[in-house]
Parts: C-alpha cells; structure tokens; sequence
C-alpha cells in the first residue's frame, strides 16, 4: 500500500510540471499586459517600461521560462505582480482558509448528501422522495453566486442571523479561543452551505440509486430473514456496499469544490485560494496564476489519491500491490 | 446523563457563555470605524504603491511634507504646514526652501530628518525602483535625462533643505508632496525588488494613525499612534479597512451597520438606501472620472503598419466634422439621466469642472441633434449613394466595431444606444465587448477604431500625459493640434496658475471643436457613510482625508457583528 502510495505521489511529479509548463506558457501567450493595469490616471507613462524590466517581462519569452525554471526548481514561485509579495507567502496565508471552507463544505456534501440518500431510498416512491428529488433538482440548478447573494440579502441582511462576508469579525484577535471558533464557525455557514449544497444534492442522487440497487440484492433480503434488525441490515450491510460508488466522487468532488470555492469566495469576500485565482487572472499576475494552478492540481491529484486509499479501507476486494 | 453527554454540555455552554461580552469589559468596536474597500492593498511603501486602498491607508500613516486640501470655491489645491514648517522661494521661485520639523519622529522613536527625505526622494525617483511617482520629479535637476538627486537635493543643516527646479511651475508644491520613508529601514534595500520588500508590509510613519495588522485578502487596522504631532494623535482608536470585493456585499455590510463608510455606492441604489436606511448618509463627491467614446482620430493600422512613421487621418474619424457630426448624434444627456440622474453632468471637455479657474464657462454641450449631424456628415462627403441604407463615401461604408470593457454595465448600456443612435442616420455599428486587461492594452496600443472607456484626472490640471504626445499610453485616439502642443507647452511653464488659465481656456475650445472624442459625462461619485461616523471630511481628496478628526458619535452604537 505504502509503495502504490509512493509510486502515485512520484508520477504525480512529472504530471504538474507538465501543467505548469502549460500554464507558463498558455497565460503568456493569452492576450493582456500585466503591466497596462498600472498605466492609467496620473502615472508616469515609461513607469510602464521601468516596471516591464523590473518584473522581468521584458526578456525573450525562452529566457522567461529558464528563469522560472530554475526558481521553481529551487523552490521559489517568485514575486506577485499584483501583490508585491512572495508567491509561496501569499499561497501559505490563503491555502489554510480555503482547506477549512472545502473541507467543512467536502463534510456538508457528504453527510445531507448521504443522509437525503438513504431516505429518499427508504422511502422510494412516497412524497418524501419526490419532495427531496425535486428540491435536489432546483438546488443543483441554481447558480452559486445567485444563492450566495440571496442568502446574504435574506439571511443576513433582513433576518441578521449570520455575518455577510469575511472569514472572522475584524476584531476576532483579541477574542478568547472559543469565541474566536464560534465566530469563525457563524462566518462559514453560509459560505460552507452555498459550496456544498449543490453537491450534496447530487450526492443524494447518486446514494439514492446505489442504495436501491444493493437493498435489492439477495444477500439483504438474507439478512431481514435472520431477523436483523433495520438499522443493521441498511448501516452495516448495505452501506458497505452502497457507499463505494460515493467514495468515487469524493476524488470527483474537489474539482468542483475547488471550482465553486472561485465564486463562494468572491460573493463571501472569504480571504480563499478561489478569489486569490481570480485576482490573480484578471492582473494577469502571471507567478501567482501559477502558484494557484500548482495548489489546484496538487489539491485535485491528493483528492484523487485519497479516494484510492478510502476505497481499500470499503472494499476489501481492492488490493494495491 | 452518561458522563460523555454532560462533558459535551458543558462545553456547549462554555461556548455560549464565552460568546457574550464580560462585564467591564471595553468593546473594542466602541471608538473603531469600519472602511470597506473594494480590493486589497498591494503595498504599503508610498514609494512604489499603485493601489487605491494603498493611498487611502498611507495618507494616515506616513508623515506628508504639506498638509494639502482643496478649495471647491476656487477649484484650487491649498498646502499648508505639516511636516514641512515653512516654505521660501529664491532665484526666481526656481528653489523652494524649506524648513523641516524638528521634532518629529518614527514610529519607532527615530527622529525624521531631511536625510530621510532626501533619501526617499532618490528612491522616487530611480528608475529601477520603477516608482509611479517618478513624473513628479521631471521639473528638478536632471542628468542625461534622469533625476539627479545630488543636483537637486541640498540639504542646508538639520531642519532645512532646498530643492532646486528648472524653472518655476504651479505644480512645484505637489510636486514636492511625496511621502518620505525611513532611511533607516530602506536604506539597505534592494531598488530592483523594492515594491517586495518585506518591510513594505509593516509600514512605519509618524501620522496619527500606525499600521496595526495587516492580513491580506481580509483586512486591514490602523491604530491610533498615541505619540503622533502630525498633526496629532488619531481621535479614534482604531480603523479597519475590509477588502469586500463583490459590491452587492459591501453595501450588504453598509446596511447592516458593519461597515461604516463605502464606495461607490451605485446611483440605482440610492432611492432604497434613502427610503429604508435613515441612519446612512450619503455623500457626492465631485467629478474626477469622465467617460468618453475614443474615435481613433489617425489610419491607425497604416500607422502601426510602417512603424509609427505614417501618420494620416482615420478614413472614417480623421475629419473634424464627422468626429462633430457623431456628438450631435448621440443622446448623450439621455443616457446619462438613464444610468446616473443628478450623479453625472454632461462633459464639454476633459477639463473637470471642479477647475472653477480654468474652466471656459461660454462652453456648451454639444446638443443631441441628428438633423445638424446629417449636415455635418454630408458637408464631409458621406451619403448613401448605393441606396442600402448604409453612409459611403468613395466605396467605403460607415461602418465599424464599437469596443468596450466587458461587465461594466453603464458603457454597455451606452454602447447600445450610440449603435441605435447612429443607426437613425446610416451608420452601421457593431457592438464588442472585451475582456477588460486585454481591451486598456488595445487602447493603450491603439488597435481599435472605436471604443468607450472612462478617464480620471489628477488633482492638478496637466493635460500634457493625454493630449501632449501622440505616443503616449493616455492619448488614446492619437489626436494631434499644433497649436495644442504649444499651450501645453505655456500652460505648464508659467509661474502660477493664474497665469496659465487663459492658456487652458483656449485649449478648451479647441478641443470642443476638435472632438478628438466625444466627452460623454462626468461621474459623480457616492459614498455612502454610517451617521454614528461624525467629523468626516469626504471630499474630492478621497474618503479618508483628515480620517484622524474622525469620531464615534455615540460610542453605544459599536459595529457589532
């Protein structure tokens, strides 16, 4: 296990150096001048051209890529355009705050998820079941940003429930630990619920028909025969089964986590590696879009490994060797 | 109860307990304002910072040479002392004297000397520190072109120092207005990397307010600083600015009470804030930022084609009266009473009409009139000869693409109307929007024929970065009058201001019958303010001007989240 682990971890190497060479060369090719963000109102226009040479842009785009070669083979991800500070500085103060938002979102989408699942599939046919399949449907349909700002507008503006926007109040330094996790906790439901809602939904669907499938099956009709009672014949043996498909989308799931965490975080100004994306694109901040795609594909390639890993510990079919 | 629920009870109600506010307790929201800010800061050294929340936090902060404001009767910027005690002007005004502060300091308790200035303003202006404020030191002693600070910097003793200039100029004072850093932080720094300096993030001045914290993406909180004389300490303990980017959100948070002061507060919103929010004032200031439609005024592929050698006129927009004849043709003032009511005023030309001295007052818009713009069009040679409908002239149809920056809702909108506007007389417009990086960098580069973008000017009446060179990033449609360039030349080189006016009205007439661009309106920017906020002095300086009076009018209605 140790060494498929190792082995998948070692061609994962080659596979985001490929990525970010593409990246390298895909956002420099891309129309937009870094540089033309800066030359208006009062500024001096050859500040244009010092800037140019400052930030290296001025140079043949193969010795661009030498230089940044050699940076990222040595560990630096170089200078932010935009914010003027060391791209892994940057990346280490913001990837803590999206892993907590997509980790609590991963938890929301699997426990309502499997949750809606396995009573719509209990209940199959009965208005519960078409109640929560239609639901589903509408939440799985509805836009991101549209949901986050209705939420905002209802929930915190008109019922003053929970904060608007931000990761913690502005003061949150000076408060006691617990109340610094209560306030950090009321900032993230909203944010947590509108990223994890729409796949939970899809999760539901997904566990709604693996869990008829399997209650089907012989081997459950046995276990209501000797007499077993519900609980035990859904928890133990037909969630073994029912649940591997899910395991699947957990690998599935951060993608698209970490693609909704783009918008979630823009409409919840949560200080995330989403909005740090965007901002970085829309500067044409070339080192910190690479610095992002870096953490994206180590995000999604780990995603993926950890569903591998989950699928012995459910299957005791899957062995890797 | 097993001992495992009674564990996690308790707990609970720890949490809960802990939640509320102790007794005795100062809330440290009671004396602390909140500003959000559209976008974060990208550093905080005055030398190289270029973003608006940057301005907004290091005016507060750093010592500023003059304390600066601005006369709206007048339309004139007035300096008085701040960290520099008094000004003196010798050999013809072209040295300014002045005397330095002896008894300010750091932050860190280092007195600020004119080493530290003079050293900031080398920083200013080395050209690889690549400072957006390089320009403000053109005017001083140059050596094969470049700011040279020995020639221009004297330094007389501790408290006094002179600048020695070209010539004598109206601009020399805000020239001179650039915030000095510590010597004694910087004075090793690399200038190639300078704007990555860590230091930049820990900002040390002497202003009434220091830098608490500052994280990025979130927020950041200035302090009083108890030990400021510049002018003296901050009435308010604290301010936090909070980066909200989505603008539905940050006026979410100006609603709830969360936030105290906001910008742009859009005029679509204003009717709703003023019916349900009473405890929101809201504040217009005056107009900075134009928009205009650019016609490309030069063959701007012909242009480019030979190498920025052939310059002939654009076959569409090269002629006076088309570029005339597409002004009258728009409904100018009917869009802006669409998109902006009493936020906008029509613009006659790109001089602000905050300028009250400079601006030619026997102006008028150019009225929306598409009879006269036939005249005009056809007085220039287009008609519909062929019969389809489309304007020609020597077998070209009036045709072309108009480009604006995607998502900006207002130049949409517009953009619509001038096609439909244009239609009316034979004019075939297409509609483009462009994703916005990529679209400044095609005007800046002169790609399109036609585009609408927006423009803000300075403080300072200098026309020279948009009319002065046909190369330069701002002169956008690549206009050129001779005469233009000779009043730029006088209007910037006479002593006063006063002197230069009859020179800025003339240029204003020319541009009104040139119309390089047709000048849309001027915006008028909103800002909505939270009344528990007293003493504010928003104005056209920025909304944290004089933030140091700034107080809670009742410290019982704390922001609370």
């Amino acid at each position: 296990m140790f060494r498929y682990i190792l082995r998948r971890v070692l061609s994962a190497v080659p596979l985001l150096f490929g990525l970010l060479t593409i990246t390298f060369f895909i956002i420099r090719l891309a129309p937009g001048d870094p540089v033309s963000l800066y030359v208006q109102g009062d500024v001096d226009p050859r500040y244009a051209e010092n800037l140019r040479n400052a930030l290296g842009l001025s140079d043949p785009l193969p010795v661009q890529y030498v230089k940044w070669l050699k940076g990222t083979l040595s560990g630096e991800l170089g200078m932010s355009f935009s914010k003027h500070a060391e791209v892994t500085r940057i990346l280490a103060q913001t990837l803590p705050n999206t892993l907590l938002l997509t980790f609590f979102a991963l938890l929301f989408n699997f426990i309502i998820g499997i949750v809606l699942g396995i009573v719509t599939a209990l209940k199959r046919g009965s208005a519960v079941d078409h109640t929560v399949n239609v639901t589903s449907l509408f939440v799985y349909s509805m836009p991101e940003f549209w949901l986050g700002l209705m939420l905002i507008l209802g929930v915190s503006l008109h019922l003053g429930l929970l904060p608007a926007s931000g990761m913690h109040s502005p003061m949150a330094k000076y408060m006691a630990m617990p109340s610094y996790v209560w306030d950090v906790a009321k900032h993230m439901v909203l944010p947590v619920f509108v990223l994890g809602v729409a796949s939970a939904a899809a999760t539901g669907r997904y566990m709604r028909g693996s869990l008829l499938e399997v209650i089907n099956q012989d081997y459950i009709r046995t276990a209501r025969a000797k007499g077993l009672s519900e609980v035990l014949v859904i928890g133990k043996h037909a969630m073994r089964n029912a649940i591997i498909p899910i395991i699947t989308l957990l690998g599935l799931s951060l993608p698209f986590l970490l693609g909704g965490a783009v918008i979630v975080e823009t409409v919840f100004s949560w200080p995330g590696m989403g909005k740090l994306t965007i901002d970085a694109v829309f500067a044409r901040d070339y080192p910190l879009i690479i610095g992002c795609t870096l953490v994206s594909g180590v995000m999604v390639i780990v995603g993926n490994l950890l569903a591998d890993v989950l699928y012995v510990l459910v299957d005791p079919r899957i062995r890797y060797e | 109860m097993s001992p495992r629920y009674l564990f996690v009870t308790l707990l609970c109600c720890g949490l809960l307990i802990s939640c509320g506010k102790r007794a005795g307790e100062k809330d440290p929201m009671s004396e602390t304002a909140v500003v959000a800010l559209s976008g974060d800061a990208d550093n905080l050294n005055p030398v190289v910072s270029n973003s608006s929340a940057s301005q907004d936090i290091q005016g507060n902060v750093y010592p500023t040479m003059f304390d600066v404001s601005f006369n709206m009767r007048e339309g004139k910027l007035e300096f008085e002392p701040s960290l520099v005690s008094s000004v003196e002007y010798s050999n013809n005004g072209k040295d300014v004297i002045l005397r330095i502060r002896p008894d300010v300091y750091w932050e860190d308790g280092i007195l600020v000397t004119p080493l530290d200035i003079k050293f900031s303003f080398e920083l200013y202006g080395d050209p690889e520190v690549a400072s957006p404020r390089r320009s403000y030191l053109e005017s001083m002693m140059q050596t094969n072109g470049e700011f040279d600070v020995e020639k221009s910097i004297e330094i007389l003793d501790d408290t006094t120092m002179v600048f020695h200039f070209q010539r004598r100029y109206p601009l020399q004072l805000f020239h001179l207005n650039l915030a000095p850093i510590p010597r004694h932080i910087y004075r090793n720094a690399d200038r190639k990397t300078l704007r990555a300096n860590p230091a930049n993030e820990r900002a040390l001045g002497a202003g009434p307010f220091k830098l608490e914290e500052w994280v990025r993406q979130q927020n950041i909180i200035l302090a009083r600083n108890v030990n400021s004389n510049l002018p003296y300490p901050a009435k308010l303990e604290r301010v936090i600015f909070r980066i909200i980017s989505e603008p539905t959100t940050r006026l979410t948070e100006l609603k709830k009470g969360t936030v105290d002061v906001m910008r742009p507060v859009y005029p679509e919103d204003v009717s709703d804030i003023q019916e349900n929010n009473p405890d929101i004032k809201l504040v217009t200031l005056p107009p900075r930022n134009y928009e205009y439609i650019g016609w490309t005024n030069i063959d701007q592929v012909e242009y480019h084609k030979s190498g920025k050698k052939t310059v002939r006129p654009h076959p569409l927009f090269g002629d006076r009266r088309v570029r005339q004849a597409l002004t009258y043709a728009i409904d100018r003032k009917g869009i802006l009473e669409d998109q902006l009511g009493p936020y906008g005023e029509l613009a006659v030309t790109d001089f602000s009409p905050v300028f009250r001295w400079a601006i030619q007052h026997d102006l008028i818009p150019f009225p929306y009139d598409p009879e006269r713009a036939r005249q005009l069009l056809r007085s220039a040679g287009w008609s519909d000869s062929n019969g389809d409908g489309i304007l020609d002239k020597g077998g070209r149809d009036f045709a072309f693409t108009l480009h604006y920056n995607v998502g900006n809702k207002r130049r949409e909108y517009a953009a619509t109307v001038v096609q439909e506007n244009l239609k009316q007389l034979g004019i075939k417009v297409d509609l483009q929007s462009v994703e916005p990086v990529v679209f400044y960098q095609k005007i800046e580069d002169k790609q399109y024929d036609a585009f609408i973008a927006g423009f803000s000017v300075g403080l300072a009446i200098d026309p020279a970065d948009r009319w002065g060179d046909i190369d330069s990033p701002f002169n956008t449609v690549a206009f050129q009058n001779q005469r233009v360039t000779e009043l730029l030349k006088l209007g910037l080189h006479v002593a006063t201001e006063r002197d230069a006016s009859p020179f800025w009205k003339e240029m204003q007439q020319i541009l009104h019958q040139e119309q390089p661009c047709t000048f849309m309106y001027w915006v008028k920017d909103i800002v909505g303010v939270n009344r528990r906020l007293k003493r504010t002095n928003i104005n056209i300086l920025g909304v944290t001007d004089h933030m140091w009076d700034w107080t809670i009018g009742d410290p019982k209605s704390a922001v609370t989240y």
